[in-house]
């Protein structure tokens, strides 16, 4: 396929996925409030949120995914900036699962298999890390959703204003016709939002995997150099800054931190080179809810969308930038690796326990 | 650094066979120095260093393209796969022929010497032509050619016939150890690089070489 050709495409997907957020907006904004207020009541606990955010990611696998939604969630004022934030912490832990999941197919080569499952690893324990530092700090202070609101006011009004964003003009049009079809067949009500909803959802997940598929056509070449320029060589912030170029060049973290496994797994790439690569892609990651929230009407939309960039920069900032802890996530890492190196089933264990088994019981306990 | 994600400069194979035509410049200065050393009257101590840090820079390149290599399968995928393995092989190759220079050089280093010998004057122009072969490996590498390549296999076919009638003819002959055995060495390490040369070339053209299956009328 011609580059040209592929970068009309991408840009068309684009749009595409933007209609898909905006008509997630509105398929809520059709439902009653008494059935908004049943749908979201769940999510207003923050533990029972951030487990909410870990289970819809791993069930897209894409924290792009995930987070749009939930930007589209809080555009219908479903649910507020506060309880959307350990969401989007929650998202940022479940995105992890792809490469950790990339990492169980080198197990029939045991020293294979122990630098990849530490290589995907380092990813779990630096964002788990993060939420458990930022999680309380938030719910005591509110610095992350302070911070991003405190950014949003600057950039594009006060909460609680509407915005007058131009995309959403631009993608009014599509998401009429996606209501009037439905309402052509007959549907009205809790039934037509839902089926709106549902459309806008399978809109944002078909988009985004095309779009990363053609990202990573459009960009392989380049994110083959900068990985090389990665290797063995440059300082932890370069790494981190290409990290960042390259999962906003292809719109997913997953993408990212995967290429990374199988390298580390050859012994091409060492853990400690892989690790800031992970968390310029945790930071470049955040662009896609930023992207997202141009289709929203509401501030606060963007806000959740910097909260996302926003806990993703304090969590380098108190977990890489000071030398004595920079590398304790690489410690726990290698430590797992080497429990999973010994007994293979152990890694599974840890997948099933961590991003499902845990994740349900925060929900059932506290939603 | 992060400025070279937005540079435009080759990439992928191209790169890498273009830093593989580096290496066998490199395994080339290796040779006629190590040659050098052992037809004329050149001081070994003054080419030793020279030779050991080319060697070592062949080594440490092979190393990093190979991983290089492991990057561009992972990022871009299996699909031309079969490249990426011919161009393992050919920088192995390119890899031992540095390794066969040092070789010489070591066989120099030993105290044999085989200047002002009678045969030294075809030793040397021997020595000649063999370093211009590794030229046109250089330019097949680059601009792989069909026609070039057989013309250039025979050639090389014709060297190595040449050199193993002559390793043979050292073994089985009446001449004293001290004159044969050195030769027979010499010829041998020359023999591997010329033949190391053409499968440089050959990977160059068929990365894997094509399975010809019989027709069933054949069977």
């Amino acid at each position: 396929m011609p580059t040209w050709f592929r970068s009309v495409l991408v840009f068309s997907l684009i749009y595409t996925f933007l209609v898909g957020v905006s008509a997630l907006e509105k398929g809520i904004k059709i439902m009653g409030e008494d059935t908004q207020e049943a749908l979201f009541s769940s999510v207003s606990n923050p533990i029972a949120g951030l487990c909410v955010g870990i289970l819809g990611t791993v069930l897209v696998q894409s924290s792009s995914a995930s987070t749009s939604v939930i930007v589209g969630l809080v555009a219908t004022g479903g649910i507020s900036v506060e309880a959307a934030v350990p969401m989007i912490m929650g998202a940022n832990i479940g995105t992890t699962v792809t490469n950790t999941l990339v990492s169980l197919g080198h197990v029939r080569q045991s020293n294979e298999f122990k630098r990849a499952f530490a290589a995907a690893t380092v990813h779990d324990f630096f964002n788990v890390m993060a939420v458990a530092l930022l999680l309380p700090l938030e719910l005591l202070t509110g610095l992350v959703s302070k911070t991003a609101t405190w950014i949003s006011d600057r950039l594009v009004g006060t909460a609680g204003t509407e915005w007058k964003s131009p995309v959403k003009a631009w993608v009014k049009k599509p998401v009429e016709w996606i209501v009037d079809v439905w309402e052509a067949v007959g549907l009205n009500g809790n039934v037509l939002g839902t089926t709106v909803v549902l459309t806008g959802l399978a809109i944002v997940l078909l988009s985004l995997t095309f779009i990363t598929k053609n990202m990573r056509e459009l960009v392989a070449d380049r994110v083959e150099k900068s990985v090389n320029k990665v290797l063995g060589k440059g300082s932890g912030s370069v790494a981190m800054l290409l990290g960042l170029v390259i999962t906003i060049a292809v719109q997913s973290s997953s993408i990212t931190t995967s290429i990374l496994i199988p390298l580390a797994a050859a012994g091409v790439l060492s853990l400690r080179n892989a690790y800031p690569v992970t968390l310029g892609a945790n930071v470049g990651t955040t662009i896609t809810a930023l992207l997202a929230a141009l289709a929203a009407s509401v501030p606060e939309a963007l806000t959740v969308g910097l909260a996302h960039t926003v806990f993703n920069v304090l969590g380098i900032a108190l977990l890489y930038v000071p030398r004595f802890v920079r590398y304790v996530p690489v410690r726990l890492a290698e430590g797992l690796a080497e429990v999973a190196f010994s007994r293979p089933a152990w890694a599974v264990v840890y997948v099933m326990t961590a991003f499902i088994v845990l994740p349900l019981i925060g929900v059932g306990l506290f939603g | 650094m992060v400025m070279s994600f937005f540079s435009k400069r080759e990439s992928g194979l191209d790169h890498i066979v273009a830093r593989a035509v580096g290496m066998l410049g490199d395994a080339r200065h290796s040779f006629d120095l190590a040659t050098l050393a052992l037809l004329t009257n050149t001081d070994t101590a003054a080419v030793e260093a020279d030779i050991r840090a080319t060697d070592e820079r062949i080594n440490n390149m092979e190393q990093q393209l190979r991983a290089e290599l492991v990057v561009h399968v992972t990022v871009q995928g299996s699909t031309d796969i079969g490249s990426v393995l011919g161009m393992i092989l050919l920088l192995k190759k390119i890899e031992r022929i540095g390794d066969q220079a040092t070789n010489v050089l070591d066989l120099a280093e030993s105290g044999v010497r085989l200047a002002g010998e009678p045969d030294t004057e075809a030793m040397l122009a021997e020595r000649g032509l063999i370093s211009t072969m590794f030229g046109e490996a250089a330019d097949l590498l680059s601009e792989p050619d069909v026609e070039r390549t057989e013309e250039f296999a025979e050639r090389v076919l014709a060297v190595v016939a040449e050199h193993r009638a002559k390793i043979e003819s050292y073994l089985h002959s009446d001449r004293p150890g001290r004159e044969v055995v050195p030769r027979a060495i010499y010829y041998r390490y020359l023999k591997r690089i010329v033949a190391n040369l053409l499968g440089i070339v050959h990977t160059a053209a068929e990365p894997i070489p094509a399975a010809n299956q019989p027709d069933d009328k054949d069977d």
